[in-house]
């Protein structure tokens, strides 16, 4: 394992591979589940060598059918497993929908807290990779809206490393989000360095101007454009939501009252999103330090479209800026 | 268990064949399939062998054993079958070959274009041309077809220009043919979704009285691999269609692999077996024997027509390529298999039976090579001047009936769009 | 021609790929879809087809190098020749690996990655969208001007909004919390505009310039008789004849007389200005406030010719379209507070001015005439006037000069 101590430069990729890893050396209960995660690692290559290291029975290339994924890795947590499913890519959850929001999100309540199902669901999410139809959605709002289960989303390489060993070590179910259009996007791994909690936001560029608040594969469009827009001597600060369920939004209510504007992105549609929960909460802690109305930044109310389209489909630095100016213009 | 009772099928042994403008009739008799008797002894004796190894060989050797329908052997010989036969003309024949030849060109140059940056992704169906051509060739024309995302071959078949099949790869559109004047659905990416639609949609044949007449009653045929027999939908599939008598036959193109799960991944037993549990006859037909799909597949669509769906065909046929483009089978498969069915190819026996029997001249292989190489030339030539979507297209067609708040969404992005410089 | 290729994306969102090995060199003849390259991503290892035919000139990436996604990766002289086949492929060479206007690879995989461009996209000089009108009774304001205006006590609904569409602005609240007593039974509103240039100029003039205001009531019957006559004249036909107008008219004759009404005290200088003509400033009440336009050389201008100028002017001052040139540069103002009902007041001086003339209402009035007391047309003149350049007696004077002439118009004879 990449254990010893020391900086290297990792992909996304490489650092959720990394993290698996150690969570399976760290506990054998820890097991890896979904469709060819095994020899083949994962058509991402997330799993890449984990069957080879760890065994058949660790590592299981299962049948073809979410919902078995998922009921199955119920059943294995009821018997003291820690599973870890894959799902191939985000259009591929909805079949695993029922066993999530109906089941998984519920044993404990049920049990009146008797039984634990501490279940992390990998889903590789977003657009950008010019994919064909079901391969470039943003579910995440479907699951933060769940009660019972917890749902984050890691944005870089480094986060990728710790934030799976710590959502593998939670004993409540998580949806893990991957942003699968930056897997190959590399960054410096310190394996010294202490993680911050598993389900906290993290402030990664301060500023002034206002609050551009995102997370996914959206913070590293979110930190480009307000590396345009110090060039037009504006000074965005970015904030990297990190976990959607539970929000912890202390560090966007601090920013707001410093900035008074806050433009929150996201690739998903934006109604009835996770992202309108952002802007009611930041409409009623912060409501008198509003310069401007919270704006929004999302994918279009329509599905996701064609590939061809989908440049003009996702957020990107101009529509960023485009709403700074707005949220200037009050 | 009684046998469920059945219609009587109108197409027995010696009957006249009915005119194809390409084919011959089957000539074959209803199949029953043996039901399982008393549940006695162990679940060895019940299901076969439990050990993985055994049931691998088991899966394997099924795909050659006696319960395969053949017609034509790898080599290329034109074998009977019991239940099974065709009468066939050489332009029958010939009309088959040049279909797998041209789709299997298609799929090639479709391939290549991906691996030029032209199209996203491609899904090949190398090795399955005679599957997909056997089987869209027994449809008739009132017939409906629900494929999966690799079925070019049926949509050939169908009528459907291979230059419609770009848009979805390429990205400029998820699906532009017709399903209604094709007879041929939209591709499901979803594995095994399309099931459960096609069986709707052969109940609603029943419902409209279309089923009856074997000649021009209606049918429907769903199309989905190996891997899809392990979802949900297609057991509830199963269920529904077996309930409510829905005339559709469910063709399983088992190509060994789901990605990279081979067929032990899914089952236990071979495919077609499963259909005795839901009440319905299965049958294993060499999928790499185009004439046996045909015979085969045209036999259940006359069942289903004359009511006695459904029927499940598992097809055994390999996946030569690669799942998709982003797909490295070298991962995860021996290259001495792809050695092994590369001498099954369902191309090379068929043109090797018109040689020997001397049923095609030379000149016949010659002008289907010029039309291949034609049809590559235009599926390139369209492919790279295909127009990209405007931004529009991102707001078009999602709502049947009007809907304001769209129409402003798309109102005040093209008119974000237009305040560029570089704008339209 | 040389058309380069450049690595495609090969399997969904790829980034880059490792060259593992050439099967063509420079110089080889290439197919269309000739296998020349191997490479190797993140997923997998990838033959490459030639999308050429033609003659190899270079190979642009080295075995073992990795190679970003869009890079170019070997050059292929196409040949001059143009047959079916090149056709298409001339069309990719224009584009491959080439940056499009929009920032763009375009024929790389599906849609091509855009470059990391830094930069934003120009806009068309547009004028940016002002935020949406809110036509609601709510004040207009931001939340934090909400929150000031409850922790200063102020009632938005007081507030006036100096800013975009009336929104009430911080400056606002503070200043509508400066004012003592501030309570709902009022209602205020910033002081801008002709109110404001008001308010400077009066109280510029009342604490420059010693104001004496010297009052005289006179009997204008015999004027209101004339203004009957001549109104029924052909030449005055249209022409809006008012006391006004013959208050004007015996002010530019009484300044014959009294020159130092019509002169300017220049502190700067230390000097008196006398003009030797009259620029006729006229206090008008408007929509937007009280403005003075001037007649300029009123004393030039016979009874008629000046009533047309009176009627222009108002309508002028009225419908805000004075010339910027009439309001400036008078020598001497009338204000008619008769319009209003009112007798008389103490007008304020025009800056710079040294006199100004009130004409009150016209009223029928008991007059004692011959000893016997009889209903006559009573009219009140005030007249202020800057006491540095004007004496009570050359005032008076000019006052009672005025006072003469409306009583007998015809004493305009002798003036």
């Amino acid at each position: 394992m990449a254990g010893s101590a020391g900086t290297q430069t990792i992909t996304l990729a490489k650092g959720l591979n990394q993290g698996l890893r150690a969570a399976m050396e760290a506990d054998p209960k820890v097991i890896v589940m979904g469709e060819d995660v095994g020899k083949l690692g994962g058509v991402f290559r997330i799993t890449d060598g984990l069957q080879k290291d760890f065994g058949e029975q660790r590592v299981l290339d299962t049948p073809l059918g979410e919902s078995g994924i998922i009921g199955t890795a119920v059943g294995l947590a009821l018997r003291g497993y820690r599973p870890v499913c894959e799902i191939q890519f985000d259009g591929f959850v909805y079949p695993a929908f029922d066993q999530i929001v109906t089941q998984l999100a519920r044993f404990h309540y049920r049990s009146q807290g008797k039984l634990r199902m501490p279940v992390v669901v990998r889903v590789p999410h977003g657009g950008g990779i010019g994919a064909v139809e079901h391969h470039s959605e943003s579910p995440e709002s479907y699951f933060a809206h769940t009660p019972g289960i917890k749902v984050v989303a890691c944005a870089n390489a480094v986060d990728a490393y710790w934030m799976i060993q710590q959502a593998i070590a939670c004993d409540d179910p998580v949806i893990f989000f991957e942003p699968k259009r930056r897997y190959w996007e590399k960054a410096s791994l310190d394996l010294a360095a202490a993680p911050p909690p598993l389900f906290s936001s993290r402030l990664v560029r301060s500023g002034t101007t206002a609050t551009v608040v995102t997370y996914g594969p959206m913070v590293r469009t979110a930190l480009d454009a307000a590396t345009v827009a110090e060039q037009d001597g504006q000074r965005l600060e970015v904030i990297d939501l990190r976990t959607l369920s539970p929000l912890d939004l202390a560090p966007v209510f601090d920013s707001v009252r410093r900035t008074g504007r806050l433009i929150c992105v996201s690739e998903a549609p934006g109604e009835a999103s996770l992202i309108g929960e952002l802007a009611a909460r930041v409409s009623q802690e912060c409501f008198y330090s509003l310069e401007a109305p919270v704006l929004r930044v999302t994918g279009f109310d329509t599905p996701y479209p064609p590939a061809k389209c989908e440049e003009d489909y996702l957020p990107d630095v101009d529509r960023i800026l485009d709403a700074v100016d707005r949220a200037l213009g009050y | 268990m009684p046998p469920r009772k059945r219609a009587p099928s109108r197409s027995s042994p010696g009957a006249k064949p009915v005119g194809s403008p390409i084919v011959g009739q089957p000539t074959v008799g209803p199949v029953v399939e043996p039901l399982a008797g008393p549940i006695v002894g162990t679940a060895m004796e019940i299901d076969g062998p439990h050990n993985p190894q055994q049931i691998i060989a088991g899966l394997r050797a099924t795909s050659e054993g006696e319960d395969l329908v053949q017609l034509l052997t790898p080599e290329g010989q034109r074998v009977s079958h019991p239940r099974f036969d065709l009468e066939i003309s050489a332009a029958g024949i010939q009309a088959l070959y040049r279909d797998m030849v041209l789709v299997r060109r298609v799929d090639r140059e479709a391939n290549v274009l991906q691996r030029q940056g032209q199209l996203g992704l491609w899904a090949p169906l190398l090795g399955q041309e005679a599957a997909q051509v056997g089987a869209g060739r027994a449809m008739a024309p009132q017939d409906m077809a629900f494929p999966s995302y690799r079925e070019h071959g049926v949509a050939w078949c169908r009528g459907v220009d291979p230059t419609e099949l770009l848009g979805i790869f390429r990205g400029v559109d998820q699906g532009s043919w017709d399903p209604n004047s094709t007879g041929f659905q939209l591709y499901a990416v979803v594995v095994g979704t399309q099931c459960l639609h096609a069986t709707g949609y052969a109940m609603g044949q029943r419902l409209d009285g279309k089923i009856g007449n074997a000649e021009t009653g209606e049918a429907t045929i769903c199309f989905f691999g190996d891997g899809a027999t392990s979802q949900g939908d297609v057991h509830e599939a199963f269920v529904w269609a077996a309930v409510y008598d829905a005339p559709v036959v469910f063709f399983c193109q088992n190509n060994q692999w789901a990605i990279s799960a081979s067929l032990d991944r899914q089952t236990r037993v071979p495919l077609y077996r499963r259909a005795r549990g839901y009440g319905f006859p299965g049958i294993r037909v060499d999928g790499n024997d185009v004439l046996a799909v045909f015979a085969v597949t045209q036999w259940a669509l006359r069942e289903c027509r004359t009511g006695n769906g459904p029927v499940l065909i598992e097809a055994c046929t390999y996946r030569m390529d690669a799942h998709t483009t982003s797909d490295d089978p070298t991962r995860y498969r021996l290259a001495d298999e792809l050695e092994e069915w590369k001498l099954k190819d369902p191309l090379e026996r068929v043109r090797v039976h018109l040689v020997r029997e001397g049923l095609a001249e030379p000149d016949f292989f010659a002008g289907v090579i010029d039309e291949a190489d034609e049809l590559a030339r235009r599926l390139r030539d369209y492919c790279t001047s295909m127009p990209v979507p405007g931004p529009e297209r991102i707001f078009s067609n999602i709502y049947a009936e009007a809907s304001p708040s769209l129409d402003a969404a798309r109102a005040d992005f093209l008119a974000y769009h237009a305040s560029f410089e570089d704008g339209h | 021609m040389t058309s380069v290729f450049a690595l495609p994306d090969v399997g969904e969102g790829l980034t880059e790929a490792e060259v593992l090995r050439w099967l063509v060199a420079p110089g080889d003849t290439v197919t269309l879809n000739q296998i020349i390259v191997e490479i190797e991503t993140a997923k997998a290892a990838v033959e490459l087809p030639s999308p050429y035919a033609g003659v190899v000139t270079e190979l642009l990436a080295e075995p073992g190098a990795t190679v970003a996604v869009g890079s170019p990766l070997i050059a292929i002289d196409t040949g001059d020749a143009r047959d079916a086949t090149a056709q298409p492929t001339a069309e990719i060479s224009q584009q491959i690996g080439a940056e499009g206007p929009d920032g763009r690879i375009t024929t790389l995989v599906g849609y091509g990655p855009r470059t990391q461009a830094m930069a934003r996209r120009s806009r068309k000089p547009a004028a940016a969208a002002p935020p949406a009108e809110d036509q609601g009774s709510v004040p207009l304001a931001k939340p934090p001007v909400r929150k000031l205006a409850k922790e200063l006590g102020i009632d938005l609904s007081t507030v006036p909004g100096s800013g975009t569409d009336g929104v009430i602005t911080r400056d606002d609240v503070r200043r509508a919390a400066s004012r003592p007593g501030a309570d709902p039974g009022q209602r205020r509103e910033p002081v801008r505009g002709v109110r404001k240039a008001t308010a400077a100029a009066v109280v510029s003039s009342a604490f420059t310039a010693p104001h004496v205001t010297m009052f005289l009531t006179v009997d204008v019957t015999a004027m209101m008789q004339l203004r009957a006559r001549l109104a029924e004249r052909p030449a005055f036909r249209g022409v809006k004849l008012t006391p006004l107008t013959f208050t004007a008219r015996a002010l530019c004759l009484a300044v014959r007389r009294t020159p130092e009404v019509n002169a300017s005290w220049d502190e700067a200088a230390d000097e008196i200005v006398y003009f030797d003509h009259v620029h006729l400033g006229i206090a008008v009440d408007t929509p937007r406030g009280l403005v003075v336009p001037k007649i300029r050389y009123a004393d030039r201008m016979p009874l008629h010719e000046l009533a047309v100028a009176l009627e222009e002017l108002a309508t002028a001052a009225r419908d805000g379209h004075t010339p910027p040139g009439d309001m400036l540069g008078g020598t001497i103002t009338i204000t008619n507070i008769g319009i209003f009902g009112i007798d008389t007041g103490t007008p304020i001086l025009n800056p710079g001015e040294s006199a100004i003339l009130a004409l009150g209402a016209i009223r029928e009035q008991p007059w004692v005439v011959d000893g016997a007391v009889v209903p006559r047309q009573v009219c009140q003149l005030a007249l202020s006037v800057d006491h540095r350049v004007v004496d009570g007696a050359q005032g008076s004077r000019f006052l009672s000069d005025i006072g003469a002439l409306l009583t007998d118009p015809a004493l305009a004879l002798t003036f």
